[in-house]
């Protein structure tokens, strides 16, 4: 196996797991940050220094700098997918709730 | 016609049933039900028709959603309108298309008190002995997720998907489904398992008509059931 292989595998699980265990606590959204800034720096770099993607790529096992972005790409988007899922689920719930307040607010009893 | 008994025809118990769009039988599902029993409440899950208003002309108290929520969150709306009424002690969810038979919960009700339970689900099929009424795909399919299921195997549950359900006051001071969608059924079948709710089934009788067919849902909905289930946090 590839070292990419392994990395994008692990990367996946990882995003996961972390997703699923501390979502929504403060450190986690925090850690969500640092990463989002890590991203928006080495997103730079690559603009600037094109080629040294294509270092790093042979470093992991892969041919080209473009391969191992798409890699990474797919990665974050599936991240992002299932975020937004989980995030739509909770705004969901409160909205229900409020749903809910109104109606037994408006209860009605039959008359007799 | 029936003020004889009125007082005395079980008022502690409350019969919650969710509906959405229901108009053409609502009206015949909530009188039949108040032949038995006087408590009905009825959630108008944001319809488009006039399943409210009938329901409340039948003699059912109306709680109605804004917008559409999804079966599990009326469950929910109503279970909170009932729990919250004075003297109940027992409450059974029940399914506005006509699809169950009031002298199933009668008995189920029996045995809710006689086996010292908190909750009683409603099966299609105990014995072994499957129902030749229900239709064969459907019958697959719900076998298929009950055995996919190491909790309703372990509750001895056969048929989690089963709309008829009755339990007392504990359950429902701790129920509490976020489901929306068609996925409470499991969810419901979570709590019991989560809170170390005592329960059973009772085989009841299904009434497959042409309504409540064409009303019910799709197989594939399956596939969403088993997502959500699988993504189920436990936030609140």
């Amino acid at each position: 196996m590839n070292w990419i292989q392994g990395l994008v595998i692990a990367a996946v699980i990882a995003l996961l797991v972390f997703l699923l265990r501390s979502r929504g606590s403060v450190q986690a959204r925090a850690w969500v940050k640092v990463g989002y800034v890590l991203f928006v720096v080495a997103g730079i770099y690559a603009v600037l220094r094109p080629n040294d993607t294509t270092v790093v790529a042979h470093w992991v096992g892969v041919g080209r700098g473009t391969d191992l972005m798409l890699y990474l790409l797919i990665v974050v988007f599936a991240y992002t997918t299932l975020n937004t899922y989980l995030h739509f689920r909770d705004v969901e719930l409160r909205y229900t709730r409020l749903a809910r307040a109104i109606a037994l607010e408006g209860a009605q009893r039959p008359e007799s | 016609m029936y003020f004889w008994c009125i007082d005395s025809r079980y008022p502690d118990v409350w019969i919650v049933v969710p509906a959405f769009n229901e108009a053409t039988v609502i009206g015949d599902v909530i009188a039949d039900v108040r032949t038995v029993f006087d408590h009905v409440v009825c959630v108008d899950d944001g319809s488009s028709d006039d399943t409210g208003a009938l329901a409340l002309r039948a003699g059912a108290h109306l709680v109605r959603h804004p917008v559409n929520l999804g079966q599990g969150a009326a469950i929910q709306t109503g279970v909170e309108y009932a729990r919250s009424q004075p003297g109940a002690e027992v409450f059974v969810t029940f399914d506005a298309d006509g699809q169950h038979r009031v002298k199933d919960v009668l008995r189920i009700i029996d045995k809710l008190t006689a086996e010292d339970v908190d909750v009683v689900i409603g099966t299609r099929f105990a014995d072994h002995g499957v129902r030749s009424d229900v239709p064969l795909i459907k019958r697959v399919v719900l076998r298929t997720a009950v055995f996919l299921s190491p909790r309703n195997r372990r509750l001895g549950l056969s048929d989690a998907h089963n709309g008829l359900r009755v339990f007392n006051r504990r359950v429902a001071e701790g129920l509490d489904i976020t489901m929306s969608g068609m996925g409470h059924a499991s969810e419901f079948v979570a709590l019991i398992d989560e809170n170390g709710w005592r329960v059973t089934e009772e085989p009841v009788e299904i009434l497959y008509t042409a309504y409540s067919k064409s009303k019910g849902q799709p197989l594939v909905n399956g596939v969403n059931i088993l997502f959500d289930g699988f993504l189920r946090g436990r936030k609140s």
